[in-house]
């Protein structure tokens, strides 16, 4: 069954299939956007923490990484209440923007999180170095970025891996609309249950694929660093 | 040039005391002591890298070139200019004296390449290159020869002896031939630590 069910899937990949293409196209949109906006906004916030001593600092950063970990159905949960509670006059349940909400808010712990970590390991001695040739906070800020870019890229390509597999967020808020709202791991989801274990093989194929692309490129980048 | 009076630095399990002291202008000033009498605890806070207690005054810029040397992920000409560059300085007029310095401790043809990639003894060249480019009043240098060949440390006393006009030394170093060649002021730590 496995074979035939690989064979079919294979098949309706070439079979361009405009529904598969919309699906596709839709997921890595929504992901990217986003990774994106999580990656802005956790390089700033992260550095920001890691330079920084303020009174919650360590409680700041156990929380942080508490929410790398959250199962992203918990998150899911979280933006629903949100959006249909306090933020309800906004109409957001079941859109693709309650979505990109979601998957943001995933994947910013972890951007944070990652550069958290890698800074702390890299910064003190940088950072001593630097003032003692005489930079300000500007400087120390900016060359601490380039000091972890590696590692910033790294962390952006493992959040968007992370949004671009989770089922449980855009699954919850999402709804998993036809045409609308519906995204490769909500549509394996739903073809699973239904028994149309083909369909679900070959957004799997895809999926493993982007991962293939998506860790080769982190192969490139950790290589870089410890050159 | 800088007075240190009544200056102690507590860690958790240790403390130091450090004698009252003047460290003169223009003079090259060897602190020696044992492993662990607290040397690099000593210039960090002279260079306000930790926290003290005491009083430390110092006249002019000071730069601390660390005893492990840290260099930037980038080539070792942006290494050089850093300090240049976050002062909005004119590289050209400094071309002269990066070749110069980089020809003396014979690491002009590393000029283009990683910093991170280069040995050991060529990183701490690079880093005293680093340190005394952009003219501070004082260097503090911690061990600058370790990881250095003999010929380097020759052509190291050569650079600090050039400079001596210009800016104030303050050296760490267990190198004897290096600190007889150079010296002309000692600070000797020892038995003035506390451990609790
Ligand atoms: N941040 C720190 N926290 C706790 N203890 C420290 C810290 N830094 C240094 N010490 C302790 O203080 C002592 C002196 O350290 P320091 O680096 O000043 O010695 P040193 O004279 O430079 O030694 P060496 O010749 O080996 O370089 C050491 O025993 C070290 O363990
Ligand atoms: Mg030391």
């Amino acid at each position: 069954m496995i074979i035939e069910s690989t064979m079919k899937a294979v098949e309706l990949l070439f079979s361009f299939d405009s529904e598969i293409y919309t699906i596709i196209f839709l997921s890595l949109a929504i992901s990217l956007l986003a990774t994106a906006t999580a990656s802005f906004f956790g390089t700033i916030l992260g550095i920001l923490i890691s330079i920084s001593d303020f009174k919650l600092k360590r409680f700041t950063k156990k929380i942080v990484f508490t929410f790398m970990g959250i199962p992203p159905v918990v998150m899911g949960l979280v933006v629903l209440l949100l959006i249909t509670g306090p933020f309800d006059g906004m109409n957001l349940l079941f859109t693709k923007s309650a979505m990109y909400i979601a998957q943001t808010l995933l994947v910013l712990p972890i951007i944070v999180g990652n550069i958290i970590i890698s800074s702390e390991k890299t910064q003190k001695k940088i950072l001593e170095t630097a003032t003692t040739l005489g930079a300000n906070k500007y400087h120390k800020i900016t060359l601490l970025i380039k000091e972890i870019k590696p590692f910033i890229l790294m962390s952006v390509i493992l959040g968007f891996s992370r949004a671009l597999s989770e089922v449980g967020a855009v699954m919850l808020v999402g709804g998993n609309i036809k045409n609308d709202t519906r995204v490769m791991t909500t549509y394996i989801a739903l073809n699973n249950s239904m028994g149309e274990y083909s369909m679900s093989i070959a957004m799997g194929i895809i999926l493993l694929l982007i991962a293939f692309v998506l860790h080769t490129l982190l192969a490139r980048f950790r290589g870089d660093f410890y050159d | 040039m800088i007075e240190i009076k009544g200056l102690v630095v507590r860690y958790k399990t240790v403390e130091f005391k450090f004698d009252d002291y003047k460290f003169k202008k223009n003079m090259i000033s060897i602190i020696s002591g044992r492993n662990g009498t607290g040397k690099t605890t000593l210039l960090k806070s002279l260079s306000s890298l930790i926290e003290y207690e005491g009083n430390i005054k110092v006249n002019g810029e000071i730069t601390y070139n660390s005893q492990e040397p840290i260099l930037f992920n980038r080539s070792t000409y942006e290494n050089i200019v850093y300090p240049l560059r976050i002062r909005n300085l004119d590289l050209n007029l400094y071309k002269e004296k990066i070749d110069k310095y980089t020809r003396v401790l014979s690491i002009d043809h590393l000029l283009n390449e990683n910093a991170l990639k280069l040995s050991s003894g060529e990183k701490m060249k690079v880093s005293i290159i680093r340190s005394i480019i952009f003219n501070p009043d004082i260097v503090l240098l911690d061990e600058p020869t370790t990881h250095l060949d003999l010929e380097s440390i020759v052509e190291l006393t050569t650079l600090i002896k050039e400079l001596k006009n210009e800016l104030t030394f303050i050296i760490v170093s267990h190198n004897s031939s290096f600190v007889e060649e150079l010296k002309d002021e000692e600070y000797r730590l020892g038995g003035n630590h506390v451990y609790s």
